[in-house]
This record gives C-alpha cells, structure tokens and sequence, in this order.
C-alpha cells in the first residue's frame, strides 16, 4: 500500500530498502570543533563549515555502502528535542539536569507560546541532497516528544503543548516537501512512555501530517509498546522504525497477535554494543520478520541512531544492514 | 498511634547534585577526572561528603522539617542499592519511568548477598551533618532527617536474573522471587538503620502503582519490611515507616495504598487530577505525604491555590498531620529550580498561617 505511495512520488526503491535512523557519529575534528566552538575559539563559520565536510562525508560513504535511502547524519545536531529548542521562538534553556550517570544537559523550557518563523533544517537537507541522486530524508522530531522531553511553564497541560509543538512541526514539514523532500521521519521516541497518552500523541501527529504529500517515518523505542499496541498502529505515518534486534524482536509476537499494518523499518543491528552482530544474526533477524510481515512492506537498518558509536563502528554496522537486505533481494 | 497535628515541610528523596555555577559542579568535575585516572575514590568521597553537606543545608535553609541527603551517592535510584549486593551484576541501561532519564539494570546470577550496611552509613554521615548545621530558629527539636530505600518490588520489577553456570541465579527468575530476595535484604538494613538514628525510613516504590496487576507481590515484600519495623518498635524504639509512590496516578489504588500496615503513604498529585478531590471526600486513616508540589516540572506553583487544596484535605487526615512535599525526588529539576520548589513549602504554609509573605 504505501509502496504505491512511495512510487505516487516518485520513488522507486527495491525490496527492503536500507536507510538508518538519523544520527551518525560526529568525526572528531567536528566533535573538538563543537567544544571550541562553545569556548568561543572558532567562529560559528568555522564551525558550519566543518559540520558540511562531515554531512559530505557521511553521505559520500553512505553511497559507498549502497544505501538507498540517506540520511544527512545530523552533524549540526546536539541533541534531537534541544537542537529545535533552541531555535524555536516560546523556548528558553534550563540549568542543567541529569540524563544519568555523570552525564548533564540543558533541559528546554516551554515559557511562551510556540511559533515557527524560519526553516530550522531545510538549508541542511538540500546540502545533503545537492550531494547524491538518491533520496534524503527530512528529520524532524515530534510535537509528543517535544512536549515531553521539555518542562512546560506555558501550556495549561501536556495535550495544549504537544498540540502547539505538533502545528510548529507541520511547518517544517511544509517548508521541506516545498523544498523537494518526499521523504520525511519524524521521531517520536517517547511514543510509549505513557501509554494512557497514546491519543495526544496520536492527535498530535495528525495535526502534523494531515493531507501532507510526504511518505512519513516515525522511530520509536525503549517503550512498552505492549501497552500502546495495536493502538499506535492509528499513528498518521506510512513506517514505524523499531528497535528490534535489542529487545530480541519481541515486538514479532505482538505483530503475531494483531497483524501489523504498516511499511517496517526493522532495526536489524543492535546499536548499544561496540561489535557488531554477525551477517548469520542479522539475516536470521530478517527472516523472522518475513514470517508475519510482507516483503514488501520490510525496510532494513540499525536500532536506532549511531552517534554513540565511533565512525568505524557506525560504518560496519551500516554494512551488515546492506549486505543482509541485498541477500533477500536475490530470493 | 498519635501525634502532633499540623503540616510539616518534607523533602521527597532526591535532589539536584550539581548547579549551573562552576563551583556546584565538583561532582560532575570529580567524576569525570575519576574516569580519566586523575583522581580517586577517595576524592569522589570527599567530594560527595561535601555535596551532601550542602543540600541538606539547602533543605534547612528552604524552611524544611524533614530532609534527606539528596540521594547525591546514588548512580541511579535502581543499581544503587541492588549494586551493593554480590551475586548481582550491573548491566545496561534503561529508561526510568517516563522520566527520560535511566538506570543500570541489575541482573542476578546467584545469590544476592549483602556484606556490609547497604545505607546505613551515609544516614549516619548525613544525620550527623544535619547535626554540625546551626538549628534555624523556631526548630529547636523539630528538624530531622530520614532515609531512603527504593522498595524491594520496585527493585524486582527492574532487575533480570540471568542463567548461571551452577543454576544458582534461576531460583530468581521470577518476579517474586527476586522482590523477596530484595526486600529480606532491605528489611535487614532496618536494624542497622535504627541503630544509626533513623526514625523514619521512606520506602520509595513507582513501580507498585504501575503494575497494579502485581499488587500481592508487591505486598508480599513489604510485609517483611513491615516485620523489621516492628521488631524496632517492640523494643521500645520509635521507626516510621512512609511509602512513597509516584510516576503513576495512585488515585484507583488509594484505598489499597491506605489500607497497607505503613505509617506515612506518601502520594504523587501531579499525575491524578481528582486526587485532591479523593482525599477531601473520603479522607485517611493514616499520615499522608502530599506531593501537591510537582517535582518534575520547573514552573513554580501558585502557593496560596495550593494551600487551598490543603485545606480541604488536612481536616480529614488522621490525626490532621501530613508531610507537604515535592510530588518526586527533585533531581529532575535544574538547582536553582529544586530549591526554589522547596522554598515555596514554606510559602504554602505562610499562606495556611494567613501570614503571606513579601
């Protein structure tokens, strides 16, 4: 079904298309680059320009490993809420707060009413895709998961907020089909958290895509997604991206229990472990999946983002999701 | 049992381990040079020595009754305790709650067996800090400092047992085994605790009001803490038991919730819209904490709407005696934001008083 839709734009990928979830580690020039930058070293051109000659890199290499559709690897990206924080008018930055462990980041608040003025990642997915022939897809994070990972001082409850957010993300998405994009993910990985909100955010993502002329991702994970499935199927998307391989594929036994109803892409590479899992796993992992979901709805990639993962390790990772999807293709 | 009425000022559990000001950061700074080899264990002791010192003086300094050392030790509120234990290894992470945050899983591969106190220790060094402080005035005798264990099913709900060689960790593999296991262990930590000075331990259990389908499990583990509780109090000792419960809406379980051989049920407003309305109509018949303060939210509430809420509520608990409090431990708040919440209990009971500040 969404295939037809894929092809409706234009897009004319193979069976199990190979993609990756959004993020790519930064090189380290970049990442001391960052740290300069934010001791006031290096200008904020010196900064941009490097960010360029990372995305080109990951492309370049992205095309070398044969993906068919690319990500720009969000070089210019901290984090995936704080990144849109920062530059959307109604937010202001908190002190810091802790994830865990020894690790600390400026939490965005919610202190006036959210407003889009100006593409935020437009400029950086046309860079991305000048650089190759195949589709790039737009990332953008949801209005549910903004409103989530953010304190609120504004908004009467979470449902106004997430609704406000989800109308600032239709803007985005506005301005980057109007640019070209056909492709766009918008990720909602605090999708599961709090199961009874499953309609915000299934409300929420409505606003964002209604009557959009896009094929629409969304990457969830770390959830109970027992407790939201089959409901989150109702999601305004084409393609849940899942984080399979971690949780031993047992999302396949809810699949099996209610069937599922949209394009997958089937997280094949555990992302949380250095080595990477061997071609036998990650083809057997595919197999699995082929036994309740249809072929042609299977996209193939890693868990989730790599940027905690270093360059080499990213790459292989990458390389055993293409070698894989390229061996189903031949049966 | 009875005592004196009235709304007294208590911290939840948790508190902010660092500031935004380079002089807040020691643990954060200590920690990483720790990882790089250039400092020791006995540095991040001395440091988070220094760290509890000061937020149990920002506590006093906020006009709280009840403190407790911020948790500033605790990697997480699950590996903490349970990483104390042999037989348990400490693995990966995952997500606390809904609260974007995570915790190491533990995973048993035998035996839990506790060496040593688990928490006894730091009560001891933090009571004794709370002690060096100079009283504020007016609480002369009314200031204490309590401990805080997250609860053994809490503990159970997140942890594994792994297969074992020998076959030593497959007796844990069920939930209930592994929140037994834990709570026989917590439970043996009371005496140590009593013997410290502790008179009111909090046992911190989300988990229960999460999987309420868990519920006998959940009271079977705390029957043995119950057990150790008693133990000190036949002896002639005071210790209070208060279980806390949050990140869930408590209001379908408050019946059970009151209904448990605790002395303090500690409750999260923030998730439970009618809870205000729930307690005001069929009040408690035991001490309450009312987290009507929310703990994971920066925006600071209006004190006088929430002292509102109290006044509806208090006449109808027992005794008339709650503990106001944050709705969570406030380490998910920015510092200069978690005290500010602490500093607004005192301008909730300004406005109980009718004595409104500024």
């Amino acid at each position: 079904m969404s295939r037809q839709k894929l092809e409706s734009l234009g897009l004319k990928l193979p069976l199990f298309p190979t993609t990756s979830v959004g993020s790519f580690p930064k090189p380290d020039y970049l990442a001391k680059a960052r740290a300069e930058f934010n001791k006031k070293r290096i200008s904020e051109k010196d900064l941009h320009d490097l960010e360029r000659k990372a995305t080109a890199f990951w492309i370049e290499e992205q095309e070398k490993l044969g993906i068919d559709v690319l990500v720009d690897g969000e070089m210019y990206r901290g984090d995936m809420v704080a990144y849109f924080a920062e530059r959307l008018p109604g937010f202001s930055i908190s002190g810091l707060v802790r994830s865990y462990g020894n690790r600390y980041y400026h939490k965005p608040i919610i202190s006036s009413e959210v407003a889009w003025r100006t593409p935020l990642t437009v400029d950086w997915w046309k860079y991305a895709q000048s650089l190759t022939k195949k589709p790039v897809k737009g990332m953008l994070t949801g209005g549910y998961t903004i409103m989530d990972w953010s304190f609120n001082e504004f908004y009467p409850d979470r449902r106004s907020a997430a609704l406000a957010l989800a109308k600032v993300v239709r803007k985005e998405v506005e301005a980057l089909i109007a640019a070209g994009c056909k492709i766009i993910q918008i990720d909602e990985p605090a999708l599961s958290v709090r199961p009874e909100e499953l309609p915000i955010a299934l409300e929420a993502m409505d606003l964002t895509t209604k009557g959009q002329n896009a094929y629409f991702i969304t990457h969830a994970c770390y959830g109970e997604f027992d407790k939201i499935y089959p409901g989150m199927l109702d999601l305004a998307v084409d393609n849940f991206d899942l984080e399979m391989s971690n949780s031993d594929l047992d999302l396949l036994e809810l699949f099996r229990r209610h069937p599922f109803t949209k394009d997958i892409s089937f997280g094949v590479v555990d992302v949380h472990s250095h080595r990477t899992d061997s071609g036998e796993v990650v083809r057997k992992r595919i197999e699995q999946a082929l036994t309740i979901l249809p072929k042609e709805g299977v996209w193939v990639d890693p868990d989730c983002g790599l940027k905690t993962r270093t360059v080499e390790q990213a790459i292989e990772k990458l390389r055993a999701c293409v070698t894989a999807a390229k061996s189903f293709r031949n049966e | 049992m009875s005592a004196t009425p009235g709304l007294y000022l208590s911290s939840a559990g948790g508190y902010p381990r660092i500031g935004d000001s380079p002089e807040l950061q020691a643990l954060r700074r200590t920690i990483a040079a720790l990882d790089r080899g250039e400092r020791s264990h006995a540095d991040l002791l001395d440091v988070q020595n220094d760290v509890t010192r000061q937020v149990i003086a920002e506590q006093v300094k906020a006009g709280l009754d009840v403190v407790t050392d911020g948790l500033i030790r605790w990697y997480d509120p699950i590996s903490h305790l349970a990483g104390k234990l042999d037989n348990i290894e400490i693995k990966g992470l995952v997500r606390f709650f809904d609260t974007n945050t995570y915790f190491r899983q533990p995973v048993f591969v035998g035996a839990p067996i506790k060496r040593g106190n688990l928490a006894a220790g730091e009560y001891s060094f933090a009571r004794n800090a709370l002690g060096h402080l100079p009283t504020p005035q007016g609480k002369a005798g009314k200031l204490s400092i309590k401990s805080v264990l997250t609860g053994p099913y809490t503990l159970g709900r997140f942890s594994l047992s792994e297969q074992s060689g020998d076959g030593s960790s497959e007796a844990y593999a069920s939930l209930e085994a592994r929140a037994q296991a834990y709570a026989e262990i917590l439970a043996s930590e009371f005496e140590p605790l009593s013997q410290a000075g502790a008179e009111l331990i909090q046992i911190d259990e989300p988990a229960a009001i999460k999987y309420p389908n868990d519920w006998a499990i959940f009271e079977a583990s705390l029957a043995l803490l119950i057990q150790a509780r008693d133990r000190i109090t036949k002896s002639g000792r005071k210790l209070e038991l208060a279980l806390y419960v949050y990140f869930h809406d408590c209001a379908p379980l408050y019946e059970k919730l009151l209904a448990l051989p605790v002395d303090i049920v500690g409750l999260d407003f923030t998730y439970s819209p009618k809870l205000v309305d729930i307690v005001a109509s069929a009040g408690s018949p035991k001490w309450l904490g009312l987290g009507l303060i929310d703990g994971r939210n920066t925006k600071l509430e209006d004190p006088a709407q929430i002292a509102r809420q109290i006044d509806r509520m208090l006449p109808k608990i027992k005794d008339q005696r709650a503990f106001l409090g944050p709705s969570s431990g406030l380490e998910y708040l920015p510092r200069d934001r978690a005290f500010a919440k602490l500093e607004l209990l005192s301008k909730v009971r300004a406005e109980l008083k009718g004595q409104k500040r500024q």
